[in-house]
Parts: structure tokens; sequence; C-alpha cells
């Protein structure tokens, strides 16, 4: 109990909104995409990923391979393949309603009003043809066709397949308790097997039942018989009770219950449910997974430097530092992400020593300090002090044999150096860099710059980094 | 009235004795310590020939084999010695004593240069109490 408070004492605010950010985007695909090809796909995905992750914790290392192409190649498969099922589903909804908005199932199809509308139409020897789409999508199948949304009633229904109206010979698609479109073309069975006096209405029926799960209804106009079609049946139907039966196990108990809406809210809430456990498993295995160690070398930062003062030397430039994280995040660590830094606030004029603690350590989220070598730091603090101090040409090369250089003056003579009281006191001479004697002649000038030894000296502000050069160059006696 | 003046003049007399007299055996006694050594000149130079340096010059090539520090006196009050300190990149390298003799004298020392000496180089000329004369500086190049 003690270790799970202590737990929920290490989860950061931006952790509870990292996975209730990610849990809500996982829930609005399951909305939008639920009863989809999509989704079944995308389930089908997660399990394969789940498989590659479980093949590579085995060692199986052609298995993870495999596994890990079908899923690369699965995921643009899905964009190529389902592309109109994914455009239907994000043109369909407005941005409030894929960000936030539920579209119930509520529909309840109206089976005895459509039985007895069919029943009608087949005593008056009336042609009908009524699609029930099952779950895939029927758009690329039903060919053009006039949107109708209308409400299911008997007289809709029988005005529709009506002879003299424009749409008769078309197909109606029902959905829900809404005939939504009329008139659509449906695609034409080629089978050979078929009675005589089935006609074109009957191959329409067959043809879509064949190429989707949708079950459609076809009324014959010459004998005014009844069939249903569904797979690669067509199955004549005598009574209005059988008929009901089909379209009710079609459309499914939903259709037929009057708390369809209540199950559905459940089936979402525990979609809902289901997304943030699943989110939180994945944070777990990423941001608190300590399966890999990673060595990193991490340079100091030393902060807070009292003005006046200056480091003169430290017993390392660099800590070691041993990290660990799930892979993933491990991987992911860049050097500038990591931080060392040492507060020399509280330092003295000599030698101090710091420890370094966690407090020191800047980390990204996720990865866990295991080790620092070494932990203790020797920092040796000086006061900083002026010195004005002599500067020497550093000659090289060679003159000519019969030449020799006879005087040289440097402007200024003198430089002001900054630094370490301890440094400074035994610096005597500041040198130029190396001046080359091979071109020279006669008399002349020429500058050169200083240089400075230790790097930790600097030049004070008022004073010159360059010296002017005059030399004088004479023949040898 | 000439008695007074008498006393005045011989009261003025006797008060400036009493003044006087004791800065006369300081600023005598200050002559005879005063009498430092006074360097003349300092230079480096190649060689040294009948006596005086020859060649005198800041660079000298580690093929001259020498570099010689040529430093002369004008003023000796007594038998004293000075310190020729050779400093390669500020460190010490050699210290070579010299002895001077009234009134005037000049003196030298010189190192052989060898590959490991190429570089700044610097002398100081001190006296015996270490009191710094005067400082040269030269290079050693190929």
């Amino acid at each position: 109990m003690e270790k799970f408070f202590l737990f929920l004492t290490t989860i950061r605010w931006q952790d509870v909104v990292d996975i209730s950010l990610n849990s809500y985007i996982l829930f609005r695909f399951y909305v939008l995409f639920r009863g989809t090809n999509v989704f079944r796909v995308l389930i089908g995905m997660t399990v394969l990923w789940f498989l590659q992750r479980i093949a590579i914790s085995l060692g199986l290392i052609v298995t993870s391979w495999v596994v890990q192409g079908i899923v690369a190649v699965g995921a643009i498969i899905i964009i190529v393949v389902f592309r109109n099922e994914i455009r239907r589903v994000l043109q369909a909804k407005n941005l409030k309603s894929i960000l936030w908005g539920f579209s119930y199932k509520s529909a309840v199809t109206p089976i005895e009003i459509i039985a007895d509308s069919v029943f009608e139409m087949a005593q008056r020897k009336c042609g009908a043809l009524i699609v029930f789409p099952g779950k895939e999508d029927l758009s690329d199948v039903v060919q053009g066709g006039t949107p109708w949304r209308g409400l299911i009633t008997k007289e809709m229904i029988t005005s529709i397949f009506w002879p003299d109206n424009p749409v008769h010979d078309g197909a109606a698609v029902v959905q829900g308790d809404q005939i939504r479109v009329v008139g659509a073309i449906l695609p034409l069975s080629d089978r050979d097997d078929l009675p005589s006096h089935h006609g074109t209405r009957h191959r329409a029926a067959l043809g879509l039942a064949e190429t989707t799960d949708a079950l459609v209804i076809v009324v014959s106009e010459e004998r005014g018989d009844m069939l249903v079609a569904k797979g690669n049946r067509l199955r004549e139907i005598k009574q209005k009770r059988t008929l009901e039966q089909n379209i009710q196990e079609h459309v499914g108990t939903a259709a037929v219950k009057k708390g369809a809406v209540k199950k559905e809210r459940l089936e979402i809430t525990a979609a809902a449910l289901l997304s943030l456990v699943f989110m939180t498993g994945i944070w777990f295995s990423v941001s608190r997974g300590q399966d890999t160690l990673v060595s990193l070398d991490i340079p100091i930062d030393y902060t807070n430097r009292n003005s006046g003062t200056e480091i003169v030397d430290t017993s390392v430039k660099s800590v070691s530092l041993v990290l660990s994280g799930s892979g993933a995040l491990v991987k992911s660590i860049t050097p500038d992400q990591v931080g060392v830094r040492l507060d020399l606030s509280k330092s003295v004029i000599g030698p101090n020593s710091f420890s370094i603690t966690t407090e020191n350590i800047s980390l990204p989220p996720g990865i866990i300090l295991r080790e620092v070598t070494p932990n203790v730091i020797e920092v040796l603090i000086d006061e900083t002090i002026k010195k004005e101090l002599p500067i020497q040409i550093d000659w090289s090369g060679k003159l000519p044999e019969q030449l020799i250089l006879v005087d040289s003056v440097s402007d200024p003579e003198t430089v002001e150096v900054v630094g370490g009281k301890r440094i400074l006191e035994k610096v005597v001479t500041i040198y130029t860099e190396k001046v080359l004697l091979d071109n020279l002649k006669g008399k002349g000038e020429i500058t050169a710059n200083l240089v400075l030894n230790p790097a930790s000296l600097t030049i004070a502000p008022r004073s010159k980094d360059k010296v002017t050069i005059q030399y004088l160059i004479r023949q040898r006696e | 009235m000439r008695y007074r003046l008498y006393i005045i003049f011989c009261a003025i007399i006797t008060i400036q004795l009493l003044f006087l007299l004791p800065i006369y055996p300081l600023k005598n006694m200050n002559a005879a310590n005063g009498a430092q050594l006074k360097l003349f000149q300092a230079l480096m130079c190649e060689e040294i020939f009948t006596n005086a340096p020859r060649n005198p010059t800041i660079v000298f090539s580690v093929t001259q084999k020498k570099a010689v520090c040529y430093t002369s006196f004008d003023q000796v009050p007594q038998k004293a010695f000075i310190y020729h300190n050779w400093f390669h990149r500020d460190v010490p390298s050699a210290k070579i004593r010299l002895t001077l003799k009234p009134p005037r004298w000049s003196t030298f020392s010189s190192i052989q240069l060898r590959k490991t000496d190429i570089g700044p180089w610097r002398v100081e000329i001190t006296d015996q109490k270490g009191s710094v004369l005067g400082v040269l500086r030269f290079s050693v190049t190929d």
C-alpha cells in the first residue's frame, strides 16, 4: 500500500494529461469508425503489433521482421483500400461531431410497416426492390440513385414503387427508420442457374447480395411473388411472419429492442474505459519500463558563480550518468535533454567539494538516474585579479645567414590580464603568437595576436589583444 | 646697538649650525652607501670580440651554438657580484654569478644552444640582493 502511494507521488500532471488525451483520441477513433471495415482492420493491426512485441521479447527475429513488415504495409493498405470509407466518415461529420459528438444507431427499423407494404405490393403485382445494408459499405457497389432521407411509412414505400414514379425501377435503400436512397442501380448477378421467370430485378437483388452482406427484398412485377436475397441465396417468402423474421435477423436485435440506445451507451462507456485502460498500459510500458540502460558523459554546467571569482580547476570536466527507462524513451534521448548543473553560490575561495545528487541533474520524463560517476566533484575557486604583464615576441623561422634581427619594439609593451589570483601569480610574461622571420627585410612593422596560457586568462577590457611590432634587420658583421 | 647686532648674528649662526651640522654626516653617509651599481649597457650578442660585443641581436639560431649576454657597469663603488638569470619560457635555466670590480666593469655570460632551447628567452640581471637591474628578451629559433 505504501508503495502504491509512493508511486502516486511520482505521477506528474503531464502524465495525467498524456494518458487522458491519448485515451480520448483512441476513443474518438472508435466512435468514428465503429461498425466499419476500417475499424475491424485496425483491430487486426493492433493484434499484429502485439504479436510483434511478443516475438521480439521471445527473440524470434524473423517472425518479428515479418510481422513488422505486415504492419507497415498494412497501414498503407488501410489508407488506400478504405479511402472511401474513411472519407465518408470524415466528410459526413463536422468538426464538432468528430471531436465530441456521438451518433447512436438509434433508429429502429419499422419491420412491420415494411413487411405490410411489401405484401400489399406483391398482391397488387407492383414490382419493388428494397435493400437493407449490413455492416459493409455499399457506396462502391450501389450506383446512382436519388437521396431521399424520408421516414418509412406504408404510403411512402408503395408510392416509390408505383409504376408511374420515375424511380420505381431502381432500388430503395433502407437505413434505420429512413429510406436513404431511391432509384439506386444494383450490380447484376451473372449466374446462369436462375429460373427463366426471374427478371432483371431478381438478378439485381442477387447481384448485390452476392457481393456484399446486404439483404435485398424483391417483389416480382409479373408474378407478384416475393423473394429475399442474402449471400448467394434467393428464397421465396410466402408468409408475412417469415419476412419479418428475415428482416429482424438481418438488422439485428437492436432494431427491435426499445432499450437499444441504452445498450449502445453502455457499449460506448465500456469502449471509453477500455481506451483508458489500454492507454494507461501503453503509458506504463513506455514511461515506466526500466528494461534499457544507457551511459552518457555529460559536461558539468557551473552556475551562480560569485562575481570576482573564477573556476581555476575541477577534478573532472564531465560526469558519467547511467540512465534507465523503456527502450523507446532511452533511444530518443538527446544530449541536450540531459543536464548536470552545479550551483556555486555557496562556494568559497579555495578548494570546494560538491556532491552530485538528483537535484543537480535534469532528465527527460520517464528516465531514471541509476548511477553517477564520480559523484563528488572538486572545484578550485580563485579570486579574480588584474595584473599588468610584459609582452614578449615569440620569434620563429630563420633569417638569411648574413642578416640579424638587431632590435624590435612591441606596442604596447605590457598588457593587463584578468584571471585567478593563484594562476596569475605564476604568470610573468604574455607571449605573442609565433612571428615568422623568413620574409622580413630591413625595417618594418607587423602585428601579432597575444596568446593567453592558460586559456582561463582574459585580456582586461581596456587592453589590446594585438601588438604592433617594429623591427630592424641589419647585415651581420 | 653694534653689540646687539653682534649677538643676533651669533645667534643666527649658532641656530644654523645646530640644524645643519647633523645633516652633513648623513649626506656623507648616503654618498658612501648610495654609490650603487649602475648598469650602463646590457645587450644580447653573438660573441665577444676584443672585450666588446659583436653582432647584437634578439634572435639566435640554434646553428650559431651560442647566445651571449653582455653587461657593462660604469659605476662600481666596490667589488660586487651580479647574477645573469637565464629563463626559457619563464622556467629558470641557468644562474651565472659574475664579479664586478671598481670603478667600471664589463662582463658577460653565455649559454650553449641546443634544439630543445628553441623558444622565447629572457635574462634577468640582478645584484647580489636580488634586485633586478635589467631584463633582456630574445628568441632561439631553428
